[in-house]
Formats: structure tokens, sequence, C-alpha cells
């Protein structure tokens, strides 16, 4: 009888303790990403900074997180990605993590006072992380989830978790990309494509 | 074997340590059984590259679109509209009108739209949220001055619960079928189009004949007020719809999917 006992109290702080890794991990995950946020809003807030000089700051913080390569490779979706050339897969990435800053840049401009407030962390799998956060405003609240995946290896420059997608009230930005290019390259070419990027 | 029990003290004392502050991992059957499937469908292939590992949470089924030639044209017609008509007019209106003013008109038809909240909270069984709207039509009613204001939400902490019918059919598996670009309005499928009839009976602006009171009666004052309704809610945010313009390489596949993922989340909420 103390011997099943025995079993059952290790199985049991075998499954408490992989619990407690998927936590660890989440929390130090949380403190990145806290740390991250902070950091953008110490350089919005600093009104010394040039326009431009503020954007490119804040692009390079938020580099070290996001992954926009494989958000580019994604939204293009395998066939596509596969049918280009080397050459061709990297300027389409380029161009793509181009627009993501520009537009990124382009609504930091609208921002004024919001604060960030996570309020559930979410682990799907053991590889993937899900924050979702309200950007308040006021009395407003937005909405925003960052996606995060663990790739099997990262450059040393970057956190090994890294966010591949963002959803805002819901609309994923992967998907809405995924859709318009698929459309896009229907009727037109993947030139085409670039050049509407590129504009 | 004496050394085991306070070791699994410990050990569990300092797992509790990790667990603070977080929920815990949520790993629903549904999403344990998809990746069950990528794997076994990936299984053979020793190297997997970053299409397979994200196989299951992008694959969208192949849109089922036939209406794309007319929603073109049509998005191109409202793009027009919004941006050479409707911009230009609400800039005007807000020069004119205070933010705080303009915010109690919206926050006035908002409160005039309680019936279809109320509706189809109830039909979706939101007892909890239906009673919270009542309570905030009555508070918002008289001490917010006709639903000018909005104590419920400020005072009350009381939240709206947005829901119409189209997420009433939504909720019970009612799929979006055709996806529509209606005039002015924008992006709506089949569903959504529908249910804007059950949603104008339950609405106090209507022309139609009803039984009950409406605040318009004829076509003209009914097109009128909507105008204005319309034009005071896009003055609130003018930029809106030209920031997300911007990130639009191909106009209307991108508000179309944007629309769908939207309706979606808001009919699992």
């Amino acid at each position: 009888m103390k011997y099943i006992a025995r079993f059952f109290l290790l199985v049991w702080s075998l499954f408490i303790f992989t619990q407690s890794v998927m936590a660890n991990e989440q929390l130090d995950l949380k403190n990145h990403l806290l740390t991250k946020i902070d950091e953008v809003i110490l350089i919005v807030q600093d009104k010394s900074l040039s326009k431009s000089k503020r954007n490119s700051d804040i692009i390079h913080t938020l580099q070290s997180i996001f992954d926009f390569e494989i958000m580019a490779k994604l939204s293009l979706g395998k066939n596509t990605w596969n049918e280009l050339g080397k050459d061709e897969q990297k300027r389409f990435t380029e161009l793509y993590v181009k627009r993501m800053e520009k537009s990124y840049s382009s609504k930091l401009d609208a921002y004024t006072d919001e604060k960030v407030e996570i309020k559930e962390i979410l682990q799907p799998k053991e590889n993937r992380i899900y924050f979702v956060t309200d950007l308040v405003n006021g009395g407003e609240k937005l909405e925003v989830t960052y996606k995060f995946y663990k790739p099997k290896e990262t450059p040393s420059s970057k956190h090994h978790w890294l966010i591949y997608d963002v959803e805002i009230l819901g609309v994923s930005i992967l998907k809405a990309d995924s859709a318009q290019f698929k459309d896009f390259l229907k009727t037109k070419t993947i030139a085409q494509l670039m050049d509407a990027l590129d504009k | 074997m004496k050394m085991f029990y306070p070791f699994f003290l410990l050990f569990i004392l300092f797992s509790g340590c990790g667990l603070k502050n977080i929920n815990t991992p949520v790993a629903t059957a549904q999403q344990q059984e998809k990746s069950a499937i990528a794997d076994e469908q990936s299984g053979d292939d020793t190297e997997l590259d970053d299409f397979d590992e994200f196989r299951d949470e992008l694959e969208a089924e192949p849109l089922y679109d036939p209406l794309s030639g007319y929603n073109r044209i049509m998005t191109e017609f409202n793009d027009m509209f919004y941006i050479y008509l409707l911009t230009p007019v609400a800039k005007g209106y807000k020069t004119v009108l205070h933010v705080e003013i303009r915010k109690s008109v919206a926050n006035f038809f908002h409160n005039l739209y309680y019936p279809i909240r109320l509706v189809n909270n109830l039909l979706q069984g939101e007892f909890k949220d239906a009673s919270e709207e009542t309570g905030r039509f009555l508070i918002n009613t008289t001490i917010g001055v006709a639903g000018l204001f909005d104590p419920a939400q400020s005072e009350f902490g009381l939240k709206a619960h947005e829901e119409d019918f189209g997420q009433t059919l939504g909720f019970y598996g009612v799929g979006s079928g055709v996806h529509i670009v209606l005039p002015i309005l924008g992006p709506s499928n089949l569903r959504d189009a529908i249910s804007l009839i059950p949603d104008a009976y339950l609405s106090p602006i209507d022309y139609t004949s009803r039984d009950h009171f409406t605040l318009t009666d004829t076509k003209k004052e009914y097109a009128a007020v909507k105008s204005y309704e319309y034009i005071n809610e896009f003055s609130l945010d003018i930029q809106m719809y030209e920031k997300i313009k911007k990130d639009a390489v191909d106009l209307y596949p991108y508000l179309r999917d944007i629309y769908e993922q939207r309706r979606e989340k808001q009919i699992k909420e």
C-alpha cells in the first residue's frame, strides 16, 4: 500500500514539474514581452527624438522579438513560396518586412498614452504561447493577441521565442495578408505583387 | 527513503512559485486532435519545414466566392464614396461639433438599439448579459438623459454586449454563406445581410408600418436619420478606414477577410 502511495506521489510530482516548466517559460516570456513594451513606450515618450530616429529605434527593438521573415513566408503560402527562386524569396521578405515596419510606424504616430495590460496567457501547444492583451486608452479597450512560437534555432540577436502573428480584435494580420496575396496572385504575377508591396 | 517526503514537499513548494500569476495552459481537445493529425500526416518526413509547423493554424478552407466580380466593383464604389463624399462631409461636421457632443449622439443611437441586443442575447441564452443590457438601458435612459451619456459603464461598470441576429444565427451553427459587399454599409455575407431584416424589426428607427412606436415613419425620415447616424459615427474616427486601407495590397480580399475573421470572433464571444 505504501509503495502504491509513493508511486502516485512520484507520478503527481512529475506532472507538477512539467506544468511548472511550462509556467516558468511563460513567466520568462511575459517579462521579456513587458520589457520590450516598456522599451517601446520609453522611446515613444522621448520627445527629443526626431520622428525617423524614433521609428527606427522602435523597429530595432521589435526586430529582436518579431519573426518578420516567417510572417512573410507564411503569408505567401507554401506553393507560391516554393515556386520562387532564392533571390526572389529574399526580395519578397525584404519588401514584406519593410511594409510591416512602415505600417507599424504609422500606427505609432497616432499613439498617445495607451497602456498594455496582459489579461491572459495561453499555451495551446508546447511551442506556442499566446498573450492576450488589452490596449487601454481611457475607457476604451482594444484586444491585441501576440502569438509566439519557439523556433528550432534562433540567431543570437533574437529571443528564443518569437512573434509570428498578431491578432487585433480577433483579426489575424497573417491570415488577412495571406487572403489578399492569394486573391491578388489569381490574376496578377508575383512581380506585380512585389511592386505593390514596394509602393 | 526517509528523504523522499521532505524532498517532495520542497519540490512542490518551488513548483508553486513558477505557477504564480499564470493561467494553466489551455489545450483543447480539438487542438490536440488537430496537431495529432498533422503529426501523423507529416510522420514520414524527417525534415519538417515551417509550413508544416503552422499548417493546422493557417490552412483556410477554400473560400467560395461566386460574387467576387460584383463585390470588387462594389468595394471600389464604397471606397470612392468613403473618400470623396463621406470623409469630407464628416470632416466638416467634426469641425462644427465638439467630440463630446458627437459621442453623446452616438450613445443616444446605441441606447435606442437596446431591443436588438436584448433579444439576441436572450436568443443565445446569454441571460446575464441580457440583464446587464437591461440595467444599462434603464440607467442610461434615466440618469444618462435619454441615452446621451453612458453612466452605466462609467459609474456602474455595466458593459455593453453587442449581439445581432447574424451572430445569433452563427451561434446556432449557421455558416456565413456567400460574401456580399453591400452598398455604403460595406462587407457582409448572406447570413448577416438577411439578418438585417429581423434586426430592423426590433429597431425603433424604421420606415415600414409597425404596431409599436417608431421614431421615423416615412422612408425620407428614415434615410435622413440613418445618414446622420452614419456620418456621426464616421466622424468619431475618420482616419480608421484609411488606416486599414493602407495595409491593403488588394483591397477587396483584404476587407473580406478582416470582416469574416471579425464576425467569427464576435460569434465565439
